[in-house]
């Protein structure tokens, strides 16, 4: 089967098995391994890529059911070479210990600060609630995510 | 996960003449959010996968006091529906409490009612707004009432070649309404929910109550109990308490490795006068 | 080891929250771990797992399978050059007595416990690889099982292993016990028990191995001991010098990749195959059958005088070892050897005991067996301050170890014990007392402190080596076995060499983890790496310095010891600099090498008899005190935790920033063990395979984690540093506790703390 998405802003049209999901396509396919694979089900967040803007479980979708829609993964946001101030907030606030939950922490926070520019620290909790982190208590996740909004006012 | 077929009809007939042909060797995919875990799992192994996500089933229209909601209007776009907001409102809240924001990017209300998990949140609204559901396969459409379409855990009166197309719910923008919920974690299935919608007339008594519970049983249970004690009654707090009390003796709910049947037998009554007290003081502005 | 320059003003990189080396590659996915790795040829191993918990196995029929589309092999017992794993110290280089704690690597012909693999094979793709794995025809015959500790120890209970049940016993007995509780103003009797819980890291155990051009076999996994080549080889039965391990930066340990997870299959399968093979776990099969941390029966008996010392604590410890022994002889010893807390105890009895069951095994986990008696010794401290009416910050002052003092176990306590000051600002960092909600509400605040042991257990004559090398322009390599599970463990080695070396960070390149290029520094486990590789790396940087310096002093014309190392550039007292580079040449031209290879040796010991004994067991422990302000809804037993602070003394933060994020970090692994973690087990059969039913904490669960970080100044690791990996695991269930009793008068004694068990506990079930 083909599989039709716009990875990272470009078109791509890949050979995929029905039973292929987005997470294998990614990582087996086209050896993209910015999204990780952590439980299967959807509920860890380690495979979150944005489908149209929205964060969804690239191991809970079917890769020939894409049907042309947009996929962005971590690297589709850097800019000339360089980190997006989100990802270089993380890391000034050591808010990176093993990094495994940091592609979908980043994504996933990408997109609610579209929707809810100024959110308070309980406000960006509960919109990381789906993503497991089992390093750094989230803590400093959200102070680098409160930064970000801060300097971004 | 097993191989299997992978078919994506672009119209209802096609879909339903696929499910026809291959009734239950076939898995219906919309959202993905049940039915890929369960791949993954080699719980089910169905040849044929019909993806019907192309369908034209996800449109919202209010018409005639009445709602109707497409099978595949995604669990983000109840949330978000400025129609919903005016007219449903307790789509909405309920809508916010399922899952995380993964699970509301991409799950449906179809594949939410077809799934029949006994502790979801959109059975038991569906349950409490007495929202009556499209059903279609290739021999033609029906309506199930939503009180009478869930039968078991994960089990509804669907046949292997049916779907589910849309629900229909009444217009009830002068309701009161409310959703309280108890799980271990703030997106995991709920332990108890409670979904109560309250009508009230100019003297300021009861003159509709529509009360559902998830997760007390093997399907969500339609208080009609809570219901009977409130109607034509001024809802004062004795009176909810006394409800929320009629409601929870009607109650035998299972007790599993993680939670007693005596718990959540306990918790149903307290958020049930909750949620009535709620719906009560929303219904009074 | 103490350094030159001791104190934190003099220090210039030592003591900095610099970003971590690791982190940019991190934030942007550039990080390969275990599972990003793909090799040409690569072939997909899975493991075939037993259904029940006890079983015999009657037939094993791979033919079938062997025929599959794609297999490449299927293996059982009888393909394993050596069927046998010793898994009772990891990394262990010194003998330490006979090895007793072993398993199969694949089952003979019993399995006991479910789980446990049967048959191994290798497919071109995991969907073919899945597909012959359903096509291994097994025939069980099931066996009776024993599923908790006292059905394993009662008489006539069928043996999991060939003698009896009872795997290991520690014995403390000091002081005369039945007089002190006669003397007793008060005397609080109570019996606590803890949970089994999973590691849960989010990478789930994986590696790829291929033989490389040199035959040497080549395993490239997430592990916390890189020293398991040597039991590769073993099982492979291939000289240890044929099989090398790389350790990627691991997404998450905490003890679960402390043993042989993946290793042997991919060897054996790499070996057999020729070809390279892939393995990754799924989530289900980790939660399955990884081994989990130690469920606990306490029973305590403590006693206090009528000022609120405690004078008496007789305490009695049951574990479950799960259906193999792996660690868990040495995690009753540590439960043992803590069972009385950071406290005074003149008079006090240990009986602890560890059995078999057919339950999953149980081993190392972060806080090692310190954890579970957390939950039991300050319930007991709070129950007794409240019995005297003494508020918990006082009654910890009063009781708490002084320098000097003797633990139970006949240890002296050497280093400074801040319990009182770490005590008193958790508490305080809870700020005023949060009002409730609404009339359903109550608000408590509870009060927990630890003591947690870092580096390893003095009998082991633990060690660690480390390579320092300065390249011609004067930038720096440092190669260190040392795993890296996400604690900055290699980046802390980069601060301590730049401190020494006066290099800037910038320039300097380290090698972690890989057991045939980089020198041996044993586990990144009991809190002993930063201690252990920290050390190995500051005195092979002194050493080297030393060398280098005596070659400056002569260019220069001063003595060496007048010299210093700064910003790349020697400095003499006068100002005068030589940039490392010309200092590098002179060095080639004087033959005089330009690295080093250093090794650390720990203060070692020998076995304590612990019954009778004397002596030291751990080099040092790390204290701590957590303060939980929690709100409980009165009507539903639901508990929120409003405010968290954790105080840990950790003689000196290398890295603050680090140091909070473990603080944080490990506080809320303690929450979740507290509130909401359990592998629920239905005779044997694992009920919380999946992350819907094994639940972790999400960031809508916990509140921000205020970390205290206090600087003794003392401690045995680099410029004075404590371990901090685990400590802060333990006090959160203990606090939560307390604090709940504040709020509402109910005392819960079994963790995980649910609403239901709240709720129990209020009387609303009667």
């Amino acid at each position: 089967m083909i599989a039709r998405l716009v990875l990272n802003g470009r078109p791509r049209e890949v050979d995929v098995r029905p039973n292929q999901t987005l997470l294998e396509l990614l990582r087996d396919t086209l050896g993209i391994f910015d999204v990780k694979e952590g439980c299967d089900e959807g509920v860890c967040g380690v495979c979150t890529v944005l489908l149209d803007g929205r964060p969804a479980s690239s191991c809970l979708v079917l890769a020939a059911g894409l049907r042309g829609r947009a996929v962005l993964t971590l690297r589709g946001l850097e800019r000339d070479g360089g980190l997006h101030p989100l990802q270089e907030a993380f890391i000034r606030h050591g808010a990176v210990q093993c990094g495994f939950c940091t592609p979908g922490m980043l994504l996933t926070t990408l997109a609610f600060l579209e929707r809810e520019p100024h959110p308070d620290r309980e406000a960006i909790r509960a919109a990381l609630e789906g993503n497991l982190c089992r390093c750094t208590g989230y803590t400093k996740i959200v102070d680098a995510v409160e930064a970000y909004v801060r300097a971004h006012d | 996960m097993h191989p299997f077929e992978y078919a994506a009809p672009e119209t209802l007939d096609d879909a339903l003449s696929l499910l026809r042909e291959h009734g239950d060797e076939a898995k219906v995919l919309s959202g993905g959010q049940s039915l890929i875990p369960i791949l993954h799992y080699r719980l089910a192994r169905p040849r044929v996968v019909i993806d019907i996500n192309a369908l034209p089933l996800g449109d919202i229209a209010v018409r005639d006091g009445r709602i109707g909601i497409g099978a595949l209007v995604r669990y983000h776009r109840l949330e978000e529906s400025a129609e919903l907001a005016r007219h449903c409102p307790v789509l909405a809240e309920a809508a916010r409490l399922i899952g995380n924001v993964r699970v509301r990017t991409l799950g449906t209300l179809g594949g939410s009612l077809a799934h029949a998990d006994p502790a979801a949140e959109l059975p038991a609204v569906m349950t409490a707004l007495d929202a009556r559901l499209g059903v279609a396969s290739a021999s033609g459409r029906r309506t199930v009432a939503a009180r009478d379409f869930f039968t078991g855990p994960l089990t509804t009166v669907l046949a292997a070649d049916e779907i589910v197309t849309g629900v229909e719910v009444p217009a009830m923008s002068a309701h009161g309404w409310a959703v309280e919920e108890l799980s271990r974690r703030a997106g995991d299935f709920a332990i108890v929910a409670v979904v109560a919608l309250i009508g009230l007339d100019r003297r300021g008594h009861v003159d509709d109550a529509r009360v559902a519970f998830g997760g007390v049983g093997d399907r969500p249970v339609h208080a009609g109990a809570a219901e009977d004690a409130l109607r034509g009654r001024e809802p004062t707090a004795e009176v909810l308490a006394r409800a929320a009390q009629a409601a929870r003796d009607t109650l035998a709910p299972p007790t599993d490795a993680f939670v007693s049947g005596a718990y959540r037998r306990h918790v149903a009554g307290v958020l049930c006068r909750r949620a009535l007290t709620r719906a009560v003081e929303r219904a009074r502005r | 080891m103490t350094d030159a320059v001791a104190t934190r003003e003099g220090l210039r990189v030592v003591g900095q929250p610099i970003v971590r080396h690791d982190a940019r590659d991190k934030v942007a996915a550039a990080t390969a771990y275990a599972a990003d790795w793909a090799m040409p040829g690569m072939l997909h191993g899975v493991v075939l797992r037993s259904p029940y918990p006890s079983a015999r196995i009657v037939r094993l029929d791979t033919a079938k399978a062997e025929a599959m589309p794609g297999v490449a092999v299927v293996l059982t017992a009888k393909d394993v050059p050596r069927n046998t794993l010793s898994t009772d110290v990891p990394g262990q280089t010194t003998a330490v007595g006979p090895l007793r704690a072993t398993l199969h690597v694949l089952a003979e012909e019993r399995v006991r416990h479910q789980g446990e693999p049967v048959a191994l094979l290798a497919a071109e793709t995991l969907e073919q690889a899945h597909a012959a794995l359903e096509a291994i025809e097994v025939e069980y015959d099931e066996m009776r099982g024993v599923f908790s500790p006292d059905e394993a120890l009662a008489s006539g209970a069928p043996a999991v292993h060939g003698s009896g049940n009872l795997l290991a016993q520690w014995r403390i007995a000091r002081g005369d016990v039945a007089a002190a509780f006669r003397d007793a103003a008060v005397v609080v009797e109570g019996e606590y028990a803890t949970q089994m819980v999973d590691a849960a890291y989010l990478e789930p155990e994986s590696g790829v191995a291929w033989i490389d051009s040199d035959g040497v076999i080549t395993i490239r996994l997430s592990t916390q001991v890189i020293e398991h080549f040597r039991d590769v080889a073993e099982v492979l039965q291939v000289p240890q010098n044929r099989v090398r391990v790389i350790g990627t930066y691991l997404g998450g340990g905490f003890g679960g990749k402390e043993d042989v997870t993946v290793e042997a299959y991919l060897g054996l399968l790499a070996l057999k195959t020729g070809r390279p093979v892939k393995m990754v776990w799924t989530r289900h099969e980790s939660l399955l059958s990884r081994a989990k941390r130690h469920p606990y029966r306490l029973r305590y008996r403590t006693g206090a005088n009528a000022r609120g010392e405690i004078i008496a604590q007789q305490i009695e410890l049951l574990a479950d070892a799960g259906a193999y022994a792996y660690l868990s002889a040495l995690v009753l010893l540590y439960s043992t050897v803590t069972a009385a807390g950071p406290y005074r105890s003149p008079a006090v009895e240990v009986n602890a005991r560890v059995a078999y069951t057919n339950n999953p095994p149980t081993s190392a986990m972060r806080g090692f067996g310190a954890m579970q008696t957390v939950f039991a010794y300050e319930s007991q401290m709070d129950r007794v301050a409240r019995a005297l009416g003494i508020d918990p910050v006082t009654i910890r002052r009063l009781n708490a170890l002084r320098r000097g003092d003797m633990l139970p176990v006949g240890q002296v306590i050497e280093t400074h014990v801040a319990i009182p000051e770490l005590a008193e600002r958790a508490w305080a960092a809870l700020g005023p007392p949060a009002t409730p909600r609404s009339a359903q509400l109550r608000v408590g605040r509870g009060l927990a402190c630890n003591l947690q042991p870092y580096g390893r257990i003095v009998w082991l004559h633990d060690w660690a080596s480390a390579w320092l090398g300065f390249e011609m322009d004067g930038s720096l390599v440092v190669r260190c076995g040392c795993p890296d599970v996400g604690g900055g463990q290699a980046s802390s080695l980069c601060q301590i060499a730049a401190e020494v070396l006066g290099v800037s960070l910038a320039r300097i390149s380290v090698h972690v983890s890989d057991s045939a290029l980089t020198p041996l520094a044993g586990t990144t486990t009991a809190s002993r790496q930063l201690y252990m590789s920290g050390n190995a790396v500051l005195k092979t940087a002194h050493e080297l310095r030393a060398q280098l310096l005596g070659v400056a002093a002569t260019i220069l014309g001063v003595d060496a010891d007048t010299l210093d190392m700064n910003d790349d550039h020697v400095v003499t007292a006068d100002g005068r600099t030589l940039p490392m580079s010309r200092l590098l040449s002179e060095c080639a031209r004087a033959s005089v090498p330009r690295s080093h290879l250093g090794v650390y040796h720990a203060p070692a010991g020998e076995p304590v008899d612990l019954a009778r004994g004397s002596g030291k067991v751990f080099p040092d422990y790390t204290f701590g005190a957590h303060a939980a302000e929690v709100e409980v809804d009165i009507e539903t037993g639901v508990v929120r935790v409003l405010r968290f602070a954790a105080a840990h003394d950790v003689g000196r933060a290398i890295n603050p920033q680090s140091v909070e994020g473990q603080i944080q970090g490990g506080a809320v692994q303690g929450l979740g063990y507290g509130l909401m973690e359990e592998v629920v087990l239905e005779h044997g059969i694992n009920l919380t395979t999946s992350f819907a039913t094994y639940l972790i904490p999400t960031a809508a669960d916990v509140p921000d984690v205020r970390a205290v970080v206090v600087e003794s100044g003392e401690g045995l690791g680099p410029f004075n540093a404590r371990g901090i990996g685990e400590p802060p695991i333990g006090p959160p269930a203990a606090a939560i506790a307390n604090a709940i009793e504040h709020a509402t008068g109910v005392r819960i004694t079994r963790l995980p703390i649910t609403a239901e068990r709240v709720a129990r506990g209020l009387g609303l079930l009667d």
